[in-house]
């Protein structure tokens, strides 16, 4: 996740070439190779299924770039793409529910079942049974607890892209935490 | 081992993984698919206007005005009560005094008394006639 000063810099460098007519489909190429990687995580750990997430950051590049003249620089360019991401990725979650009759309360088993069938992976069951714990979370300390843990994002950066406040992230990350704790604790 | 501790252990690593080359083959495959832009899209090229172009307009209103006032004069002089005069006209000029012409079209249109009345009208006196000249 770029997150330093020279990225900000960066940022700043590439939103100007990004405004500019000429120079913006160029600056978009140079979008698509710093952020498809993170943004891709990002939606993985919510969809937990490669080609799903495939699709979906076809979507949000897609998105951006049709509006990419309403894009003003007042907020961060990785913000503004990781919004993107996420409701991107809410709105496939809720169509897929909707699509196979699953209610709410039964969206982290049909995420264990994706899990269960990734094939993208590297074989080490820890990393698997804290997906499938993640999985157990409700949506939003879901997350929290992959911006944090996964991306180690700041919580300032959380506040911006969420919308909720700095206090808030920290007690649902720290709930988060306790009810993975709690999952392992069950399973030994 | 400790809950607390498999956090620690995992290290942040999801154990995910995609396909090789995945994200090169991702951005080069988007980057050639995004949609033209509107302002990408060529403007036709508009020329400047030449001097011809510009008064153009006003040449050919001129041109209609001659033409219209060219039809109305020659209208004009096919009518019967033109009001050309005929000295102006040489044709009619060297035909009148061409005297074979007056002699062969005019005369005979005019009785030889009517010529004897305006000449005595006109205070003639035939003894003032050089008959040797007509002989």
């Amino acid at each position: 996740m770029p997150s330093t000063n020279d990225q900000n810099f960066n940022d700043s460098k590439l939103i100007e070439r990004l405004r500019d007519k000429k120079t913006c489909r160029e600056a978009f190429g140079d979008v698509l190779k710093i952020y498809s990687e993170p943004l891709y995580w990002q939606i993985r750990r919510m969809v937990e299924n490669h080609d799903d997430t495939n699709d979906i950051l076809q979507n949000t590049f897609m998105k951006a770039w049709s509006s990419i003249e309403q894009f003003r620089g007042d907020a961060k360019l990785s913000t503004w793409l990781y919004k993107i991401a996420i409701n991107e990725s809410i709105t496939f979650l809720n169509n897929k529910r909707k699509r196979n009759n699953i209610s709410i309360d039964d969206e982290s088993s049909m995420l264990i079942n994706s899990i269960e069938a990734d094939t993208y992976i590297d074989g080490d069951e820890l990393k698997l049974q804290l997906r499938k714990a993640i999985a157990m979370l409700p949506e939003k300390q879901r997350l929290v607890f992959n911006m944090r843990y996964y991306d180690e994002m700041k919580y300032e950066q959380m506040s911006e892209i969420l919308g909720t406040s700095v206090g808030a992230l920290k007690a649902s990350y720290h709930l988060a935490v306790k009810k993975i704790e709690q999952y392992f604790d069950n399973l030994d | 081992m400790k809950s607390q501790d498999i956090l620690s252990e995992i290290n942040h690593q999801s154990g995910m993984t995609v396909p090789d080359g995945f994200f090169d083959e991702f951005n080069k495959r988007m980057a050639e698919n995004l949609p033209v832009q509107e302002w990408e899209k060529e403007q036709p090229v508009i020329m400047p206007r030449t001097f011809w172009q510009k008064v153009r307009p006003y040449v050919y209103m001129a041109a209609m005005f001659m033409g219209i006032w060219c039809m109305m004069k020659s209208f004009d002089m096919m009518r019967g009560d033109s009001p050309l005069p005929i000295e102006k006209n040489d044709q009619l000029v060297s035909a009148i005094n061409n005297d074979a012409f007056f002699n062969d079209y005019f005369v005979p249109a005019v009785s030889e008394t009517d010529i004897y009345d305006e000449l005595y009208d006109e205070g003639f006196d035939p003894s003032m006639l050089d008959t040797t000249e007509i002989d």
